[in-house]
């Protein structure tokens, strides 16, 4: 019975629906199957897989976390201003980026957790906090980062390296892959994953089993904003101009990349390698599809409708288990 | 017995509205069972809970190890070393056994969780208990039964030297509860305290040493087992209350009329089978043990729940129930067993609860008349003598049993011939449950149809006019009142128990 | 203090609704002193410009709050009716009743898909409102190849700027009878009829209100169908006041209307609504934003501001409840 159900599971499917969603797109555009599509399509992953991994864990206490995507936005400007008017090591810009986004996610953790708000409406304010500081910080002009042939651009090669013979490797996908061997390491075998599953899954009984609940349920507000700071240095080296005002929108595709990969959206359940496969079949869909024909603005409404989607299967799926 | 381990005094604690504990004392020795009784609402499990800090209390010392303690949460309890095993299932179903029995005190490598070793471990605990769970199942997999076990076995891995049941038996089968026992007598002799609540009286004379009898909130009284009789632990719990007499003889006519016929009902795992009828005036007792399908039969009599088949017959019509919105339109009220729930709208006033399921009749066009939903609503203020300051007063800010008259309330607005009473004086003091007994005596003299579930055995035998007895799910008996003793009920209650 | 609380007609209109209504006036006095030429007859229509769509879309919202529930795609939905609407006017040559009729019923389309996925598939809603915000958004987008629309002026030569009358005519506030009306009639929905009384029952307790026989789906769907209907109303209001409409915009209305309604005392659990208090919180709204434009502030550091302000009603409403309990 166990063991038909892992083999079933939604993370399966999903990775089958991936290579099904590549190989349809290959055979009708031959301009998908190129190098240099898969590149960039790597390079556009890479901030939104992050975005994934870390509203997972939000997603598995039962939560969201809505503020991730003006919230990278945000942390991208803030690191790009201090390298181009205050000359500050890129290193040191990187490193602000992030625990810019842990301080935001520890805002939200404490409004959720300690306050008692409803998490989707404490993250939307967030949501439009974030927006606003980007702006009100960079005084609402656009940031462009150091670019990778200058000196202070080495970041970009953390994500993509060009070799002797000038071809071009997605470095960036190693670091996915790693990291979401790490989360999924945490959410598995560490007290702070087990704690997020039992938070989702009977917060009462967590707490009556003695566990420092409300601690654990601001740090996954923590991890999530700080993966949505990673995530802004890989929007920097992709997007190399950072806008004010933009990003909202984007926590969609990361949400819904992690429910799409079996993150159950009542909570209690989840996984990172679902996480990022469901995150890759979105970001396959936004990016294939102008490639066999459709306007680039469906990607919006196909987006929402696969969340939708998603969500639906898994409420019929636990009504057919009950 | 040994030495005293705990002692309690002067424990003090209100709710809002109700005196939930009034100066009570309690003493615990090492090596004794010690029985905790008295009545639903008692003051026990509040008791407990303030000891095991979920509760803060107003008043009172609690001495534990011959040191004034007070605990914040129950993981400080448990860390001095009590533990409770909860009545309810505190469980995360998502986790597997060894997950959950070890959730809080992880065995860990370096940042790593040790699994293994947790199963391992589970593993030796089940073998000491003699209990047969996977400590690698789902916990949501399990039955209730063995999600019990798991609990106990979890409160017994910490290194306890106090253990409170809170009626560990009432899910489980009479080859656990042996196990259980067997337990028990392994731990007292290992020298630990332990707390044992429970209704059930012939247990306490198997299981315990000495009984603390509570009532009201009070601490009533202390007795040594082996030296009183049931009768002696009765009355203490029963006392000064002076309750209506038992019924002795059915109050229905030979010849009323069936009013409500339910043929083979079949609704999931805890309703198989079930077929009764109800007559048209009577009180018609379900008894049964926890878990036993009881409210599950009524909910899917009701149509909250669904069923899989069986028919049900109205004045001997058949008619189709698939939601509370049918059964409600066949003059069927139900009034749940939890109120906060199922039965009220807490932030809402008297009148917005007391026409909820008739608003429709209280319609001037497309308008709420709101004068005779009013008027409506003081009537039935008045003639159930609710205490309230007015109808525009928040259910909230009323006592539990004037929360119940308004459920009730909505149901006679309705004029539902057959009313559904799932626990009706659970959580309501005593004045209060004697108001409900005679206002639901009334209405079967009005020719009212009563279905009553209750888990409280004298409330069954004072009454019912027949009782049906369930157990897992199924109908093992049906006792008319004049046959009916505790024992009949509760060997019928425990008939498929194996 | 406690004698004001109790006084009855202090009670009948609300404490806390009597209180945002003097802090409405402190502030309208406070930035009459602090920016000069700001207590002018100019400002003062400008300040009921963004009242009326933003009060059409707060007074939506709060039928969908007073269910427990939320809706964050209001903004969004309001933006693709007007230029779903507004390109079919332009392009199409579909007359204005028309296109304004489309207005609403495309809102009402939005609340029915909302409604239903939240009320009978049982979607959580702010996963609905995520969704749906996105799909409102790229909708706008495709249907006008992402083009913005600009409605007709009032004076355009086709005689089709008409419309602008339901806002202003001749310098009178015609827009203010119109908000009036239907916050009367909202009033009374929400007070007076089975709709708002089923709704505010199941938004404190939807098993209690199952279990009493009340088919609670088709109730709770109502209220995000009237809250999609009122964006669909709100976008006629927008456009008349602004003009044009870009596509991929809109969500910052999400957080005004919001922060109107638990301004207003709105209870973000369910169960308890006012309909009042979301008036005097949208015009509280409405009054900061053209102050802070006064002020040459961005738009942004309003955004900061709402939603600071969500954030402290909110917690206030939670700790209420949480004592109550």
């Amino acid at each position: 019975m166990t063991k038909k159900k892992t083999i079933f599971s939604q993370e399966v499917i999903v990775a089958i629906v991936l290579v099904a969603l590549y190989l349809i797109f290959r055979t009708i555009s031959s301009d998908f199957g190129k190098y240099t599509t898969f590149l960039s399509m790597m390079d556009i992953s890479y901030y939104y897989v992050l975005m994934a991994i870390g509203v997972a864990f939000p997603l598995i206490t039962g939560g969201v976390d809505l503020s991730i995507g003006t919230g990278m936005i945000c942390y991208a400007l803030a690191g790009g201003f201090l390298i181009r008017n205050y000359n500050v090591p890129t290193g040191l810009a990187i490193l602000v980026s992030i625990l810019f986004g842990a301080a935001i996610g520890l805002c939200n953790g404490v409004l959720i957790s300690i306050l008692g708000l409803p998490p989707f409406l404490a993250t939307l304010c967030n949501c439009m906090i974030t927006r606003g500081l980007g702006s009100v910080v960079t005084g609402s002009f656009a940031v462009p980062w150091p670019t990778a042939k200058q000196d202070n651009g080495w970041f970009h090669s953390i994500f993509k390296i060009t070799t002797a013979n000038k071809t071009k490797i997605p470095l960036g996908l190693v670091w996915i892959i790693l990291l979401m061997l790490l989360m999924q390491f945490i959410l598995a075998h560490t007290r702070f994953g087990r704690y997020t599953i039992a938070i989702g899954s009977n917060k009462e009984a967590a707490m009556l089993s003695g566990i420092n609940v409300r601690f654990y349920h601001v740090m996954v507000y923590v991890v999530s904003g700080l993966f949505a700071g990673l995530a802004s240095i890989a929007y920097a080296a992709v997007i190399k101009t950072v806008q004010p005002g933009t990003g909202a929108g984007m926590e969609l595709d990361a949400i819904g990349g992690a429910i799409v990969g079996g993150v159950s959206a009542s909570g209690g359940y989840g996984t990172i390698y679902g996480t990022v496969i469901g995150a890759y079949v979105i970001i396959f869909l936004k990016q294939g599809l102008p490639y066999i024909g459709f306007n680039a603005n469906m990607q919006q409404i196909i987006t929402g409708l696969v969340l939708i989607g998603a969500v639906c299967i898994d409420i019929i799926k636990r009504k057919v288990i009950k | 017995m040994g030495e005293v381990i705990l002692t309690m005094s002067g424990i003090d604690k209100s709710f809002p509205g109700v005196h939930a504990l009034d100066h009570v004392d309690f003493e615990l020795r090492r090596g004794e069972v010690h029985a905790l009784m008295g009545e639903n609402g008692a003051g026990k499990s509040t008791l407990m809970k303030v000891l095991t800090g979920i509760y803060s209390k107003d008043s009172g010392t609690i001495t534990f190890e011959g040191k004034e303690v007070e605990y914040h949460n129950t993981h400080d309890a448990q860390e001095a070393g009590i533990v409770i095993v909860h009545q309810e299932l505190n469980m995360v179903g998502d986790l597997t056994v060894a997950q959950n029995i070890f959730i809080g005190r992880e065995f860990r490598k370096g940042f790593m969780i040790d699994d293994r070793r947790m199963i391992e471990e589970s593993k030796k605990l089940f073998d000491e208990l003699h209990i047969n769970i996977d400590p690698r199942a789902k916990m949501s997999d399990l039955t209730v039964g063995k999600q019990q076990m798991c609990e106990i076995a979890k409160a017994i891995s910490h290194k306890a030297k106090v253990i409170i049941f809170d009626e560990p038996s009432a899910a489980l089968t009479e080859k656990e509860i042996d196990d259980l026992f067997a337990i028990i007598r392994d731990l007292r002799s290992q020298n630990l305290g332990i707390i044992y609540i429970s209704h059930r009286m012939d247990e306490i004379k198997v299981i315990t040493d000495r009984v603390t009898v509570m009532r009201d909130g009070t601490y009533v009284g202390t007795l040594i087992t082996d030296e009183c009789t049931k009768e002696d632990i009765i009355n203490m719990m029963v006392g000064r209350v002076i309750y209506e007499e038992p019924k002795t003889h059915s109050m229905v006519p030979a010849d009323a009329p069936v009013v409500l016929k339910v043929d083979h009902l079949n609704a999931g795992k805890m309703v198989q089978d079930v077929s009764f009828e109800l007559r048209k005036g009577e009180i018609l007792g379900f008894s049964g043990l926890m878990g036993a399908g009881r409210t599950e039969t009524a909910r899917a009599l009701f149509g909250a729940d669904p069923k899989q088949s069986g028919d049900i017959y109205i004045n001997g019509e058949k008619v189709t129930i698939n939601s509370p919105e049918d059964a409600v339109k066949h003059g069927i009220g139900y009034l749940s067993e939890d109120r906060k729930r199922y039965g009220i709208a807490v932030q809402k006033t008297i009148t917005e609860n007391s026409t909820l399921a008739t608003l429709k009749e209280y319609m001037a066009g497309l308008f709420i008349n709101k004068s005779t939903e009013r008027a409506v609503t003081l009537q039935y203020i008045k003639e159930l003598d609710t205490k309230t300051p007015g109808p525009d007063q928040l259910v909230v800010n009323l006592s539990g049993g004037n929360q119940q008259k308004v459920v009730i309330a909505k149901w006679l607005v309705r004029n539902c011939d057959i009313l559904i009473f799932d626990e009706p004086t659970r959580g309501i003091d005593v004045g209060a449950k004697n108001e409900i007994y005679k206002l639901m005596n009334r209405l079967a003299a009005e020719g009212k149809s009563i279905i009553m579930i209750s888990s409280e055995m004298t409330e069954i035998l004072r009454m019912s006019d027949r009782i049906i007895v369930m157990c897992e799910g199924k109908k093992t008996g049906e006792i008319p009142i004049e046959e009916a003793t505790q024992e009949a009920i509760m060997d019928k209650a425990t008939r498929d128990i194996r | 203090m406690e004698k004001i609380k109790n006084n009855p007609i202090v009670k009948k209109l609300g404490f806390n609704r009597i209180i945002l209504f003097l802090i409405l006036l402190l502030m309208y006095g406070a930035f009459s002193v602090i920016i000069p030429g700001f207590a002018s007859m100019a400002r003062i229509m400008s300040i009921l410009n963004y009242v009326y769509f933003l009060g059409f879309l707060a007074l939506g919202v709060t039928f969908v709050i007073a269910t427990g529930g939320i809706d964050f795609s209001i903004g969004p939905v309001m933006f693709c009716c007007a230029l779903m609407s507004g390109y079919s006017l332009n392009t199409f040559g579909v007359p204005v009743v028309v296109a304004l009729l489309m207005s609403i019923v495309i809102g009402m389309l939005f609340g029915c898909f909302n409604g239903y996925l939240v009320a009978f598939v049982g979607v959580p809603p702010f996963i609905v409102s995520m969704a749906t915000m996105n799909i409102a958004k790229g909708l706008g987008s495709v249907f006008t190849k992402t083009q913005s629309v600009s409605w007709p002026q009032s004076n355009d030569p086709s005689g089709n700027g008409w419309f602008r009358n339901l806002v202003k005519v001749d310098g009178i506030p015609v827009g203010l009878i119109i908000f009036g009306i239907a916050i009367v009639i909202l009033f009374i929905v929400m007070n007076n009829t089975r709709a708002g009384r089923y709704i505010l029952c199941l938004g404190s307790n939807k098993e209690a209100v199952r279990l009493s026989g009340v088919n609670v789906r088709k109730w709770q769907m109502l209220a995000y169908v009237i809250c999609g209907t009122m964006a669909g109303i709100a976008a006629i209001f927008f456009v008349s006041a602004y003009t044009t409409v870009q596509p991929g915009l809109g969500d910052t209305y999400n957080n005004e209307a919001i922060a109107s309604c638990v301004m207003g005392g709105t209870s973000m659990g369910g169960g308890l609504a006012s309909i009042g208090g979301t008036v005097i919180g949208v015009f509280v709204i409405s009054l900061l934003q053209e102050g802070i434009m006064a002020m040459r502030m961005t738009k942004e550091v309003q955004m900061i501001i709402t939603g600071l302000i969500v954030i402290v009603f909110v917690y206030a409403d939670v700790s209420a409840r949480r004592r109550r309990n």
